[in-house]
């Protein structure tokens, strides 16, 4: 298809979906406007309910804990996915980078070793606070999670491969990863044992506004917490492993 | 308040048609990630911290991290050999390790 041919059955497409863009755009909602009631009734009924604060966390642990736990096995699923296509060439012990004949490799500046130094440990810290904080303040264990990763992503940056390698273990983020899909899986069976739904919450509310209320929600935020940032430690450290050379394949036939 | 979101929106709509733009893949990683910024500070703006927290730590330092990996580690050098495309109905001639 030559690009003059291809530009005109585009403009054709453009021309023929105008009209149907056009009516979807007329009777959209107004900006800003939300017609369902969802959202206005948990705001309305959720402190009282769940004595939480942060509504996102009562929706995410509590009134639709069960997607929640789906998700958690989702993402389980992609990261293993991942660690398996990536195993095959690993440099574990090999410390030198891989590297393209003719491309040089600059030191890194000192400015961003020390930027990386007073950030990491700051990172890491803002991390564990919204995780601590899903039940009164926005944030929750997703979040926190993702932050604290990126947080050891500094680690990297700022100290190189070798540090990054003394900091990051892979027992660590594996065992943090399933124990934390599994404490999620655990809480849900809790409920079960004691005849109740499953996640249906059944330890003490606590006072709204207190940083331990929630009850059941603050276990299970604190498995999304570790399964998280485990899940995303596995990812970069599988992807790091990328940027060595591979080990010499022993032949043993 | 309006006028803050109108300029996010045109941020965010100018960070995208960068990415759309950019043809050095390297470049573009950069520009995705200044469009996972833009995207935060709307979120941020739009009262959806929580959305704002998970755009900003995996669109703006995870995503493009794993993306400039991936390309640090193709071997554009071991490319040597034209790889020529069989005709339709033909086998591919096998290539040896």
């Amino acid at each position: 298809m030559s690009p003059r041919l291809r530009r005109a059955v585009f403009l054709l497409a453009c021309v023929c979906l105008l009209p149907a863009f056009a009516h979807v755009a007329s009777t959209m909602p107004a900006f800003g406007a939300h017609p369902l009631p969802y959202g206005d009734l948990i705001n309305a009924v959720g402190v009282r309910e769940r004595h939480v604060t942060n509504m996102v966390s009562a929706i995410n642990f509590d009134y639709r804990g069960f997607d929640t736990l789906g998700e958690e096995f989702m993402m389980l699923c992609a990261v293993t996915g991942t660690t398996i296509l990536l195993r095959g060439t690993r440099g574990e012990t090999q410390d030198r980078p891989q590297r393209v004949p003719g491309r040089e490799i600059r030191p890194r500046a000192d400015a961003t070793v020390l930027i990386c130094r007073l950030l990491a440990g700051f990172t890491v810290l803002f991390g564990l606070y919204v995780l601590l904080h899903a039940m009164t303040t926005p944030g929750g264990g997703f979040q926190g999670g993702v932050i604290i990763a990126s947080g050891l992503l500094l680690a990297f940056l700022g100290e190189g491969y070798r540090g990054w390698r003394h900091v990051a273990h892979s027992e660590l983020f594996d065992a943090a990863e399933g124990g934390g899909a599994a404490l999620y899986a655990l809480c849900g069976f809790a409920s079960m044992l004691m005849g109740l739904p499953f996640l249906q919450n059944m330890l003490p509310l606590g006072k709204s506004g207190d940083l331990f209320s929630g009850g059941l929600m603050l276990v299970e935020n604190a498995g999304v917490g570790l399964a998280v940032a485990g899940g995303f430690g596995i990812l970069l450290l599988e992807f790091l492993e990328e940027t060595r050379e591979p080990e010499p394949v022993q032949e043993d036939e | 308040m309006s006028g803050l979101i109108a300029v996010l929106f045109l941020l965010v709509a100018a960070t995208g048609t960068i990415v759309a733009l950019s043809r050095v893949p390297r470049h573009q990683v950069i520009a995705m990630a200044a469009n996972g910024l833009a995207l935060s500070l709307l979120f941020m703006a739009l009262q959806a911290p929580d959305v704002a927290f998970a755009e900003l730590a995996a669109g703006t330092a995870a995503i493009p991290l794993l993306f400039l990996v991936v390309l640090a580690s193709i071997r554009t050098d071991l490319i040597t050999e034209r790889v020529e495309r069989p005709a339709p109905g033909e086998t591919p001639p096998v290539q040896k390790p």
